[in-house]
């Protein structure tokens, strides 16, 4: 069997290394899912902060970037990319985001979204 | 015939440069093959070359492995002509954080730790090493590192096959006379003396 093979040449550090790193995947992804709907959403377009709004309102933007034209659809509280000049196609096949945090970005045509939660939660201020 | 101890030793290490140079062709040859390997999940690869730097890793020590990783970056980006680009920038990354988690892998753990764990643990240093630069050059914003579970989880599946294809060809290589001077191990002098 392969299967015992591979435990005849694991080690007990081996087992451990393994049992932790898992419990550290899965301890983060539980964090990850945890996080509530966002209530608006920023695009950068070359660094630059083109366009901020809220989910609930349905929209098809259009943002150029340096390929050239890639198209950002707001529908049912929900953000994903719908075409992009881009060669991988990378940003469309990340899906609909809408979770606070989440992020859509197209790297070759340095089109970023950002889903945001509410606007004033942070600190205003921060010394020590 | 008769040779002296000073030439086998010669001979020794004239023969690991020829094999290196063998592991870091092998190596480049497998970065290339696994670009050209259609992925369904983006940044998601399987490391196939790291077989080749635990393999050496074993066989040669730590200094080996640092070497071939980086020519096989190096090289391997030259081929594929994205050298200095945002793909060698990741990939670099990733090649550096591995080596960096092995290598303190190797250090703290000698004892206990075999080619498995250290492979997972490589595997995770390139997922840490690549999340760490996309964050902080491509995407410059933190919240990449929600990508961090699934990818982790995708790299310890990864890292335990890659692992065990490096101990079944490390086994399967010291059968072979001309590794005779060679033994499993990972501290620095390998080289039976």
């Amino acid at each position: 069997m392969a299967l015992k093979a591979l435990w005849v040449r694991t080690t007990r550090t081996d087992r451990y290394l393994i049992l932790l790193l898992v419990l550290v995947a899965f301890t983060s992804l539980f964090l990850s899912f945890g996080r509530t709907a966002g209530k608006q959403l920023v695009i950068y377009a070359d660094e630059k902060i083109v366009f901020t709004g809220p989910l609930t309102r349905d929209r098809l933007l259009e943002l150029q970037g340096p390929l050239g034209e890639t198209q950002v659809e707001i529908s049912a509280g929900q953000v994903r990319v719908v075409s992009s000049p881009c060669p991988r196609k990378i940003c469309i096949g990340m899906g609909s985001v809408w979770r606070s945090g989440d992020l859509l970005a197209c790297v070759p045509n340095r089109v970023v979204v950002r889903i945001e939660g509410e606007g004033k939660k942070g600190y205003d201020l921060l010394s020590r | 015939m008769i040779s002296s101890a000073a030439e086998q030793q010669n001979l020794e290490q004239t023969r690991q440069r020829v094999f290196m140079a063998l592991f870091i062709a092998l190596a480049v040859g497998l970065h290339t093959f696994e670009a050209l390997l259609p992925n369904p999940l983006p940044w998601f690869r399987i490391g196939l070359a790291n077989i080749l730097a635990l393999t050496v890793l074993a066989l040669y020590g730590l200094r080996a492995m640092w070497v071939l990783t980086l020519s096989r970056i190096f090289i391997g980006s030259l081929l594929l002509g994205n050298l200095l680009g945002p793909g060698f920038l990741l990939s670099l990354a990733g090649g550096l954080g591995a080596c960096l988690l092995m290598s303190g892998g190797v250090v703290l753990l000698r004892k206990g730790i075999g080619l498995i764990g250290l492979s997972v643990l490589g595997a995770a240093g390139h997922v840490c090493g690549q999340l760490l630069v996309a964050g902080l050059v491509i995407i410059q914003h933190q919240s990449i590192w929600l990508l961090l579970p699934v990818l982790l989880l995708f790299a310890l599946v990864s890292g335990v096959l890659n692992g065990f294809a490096a101990d079944l060809l490390v086994d399967y290589l010291l059968q072979h006379p001309a590794f005779s001077a060679c033994r499993k191990g990972f501290g620095p002098h390998q080289l039976k003396g």
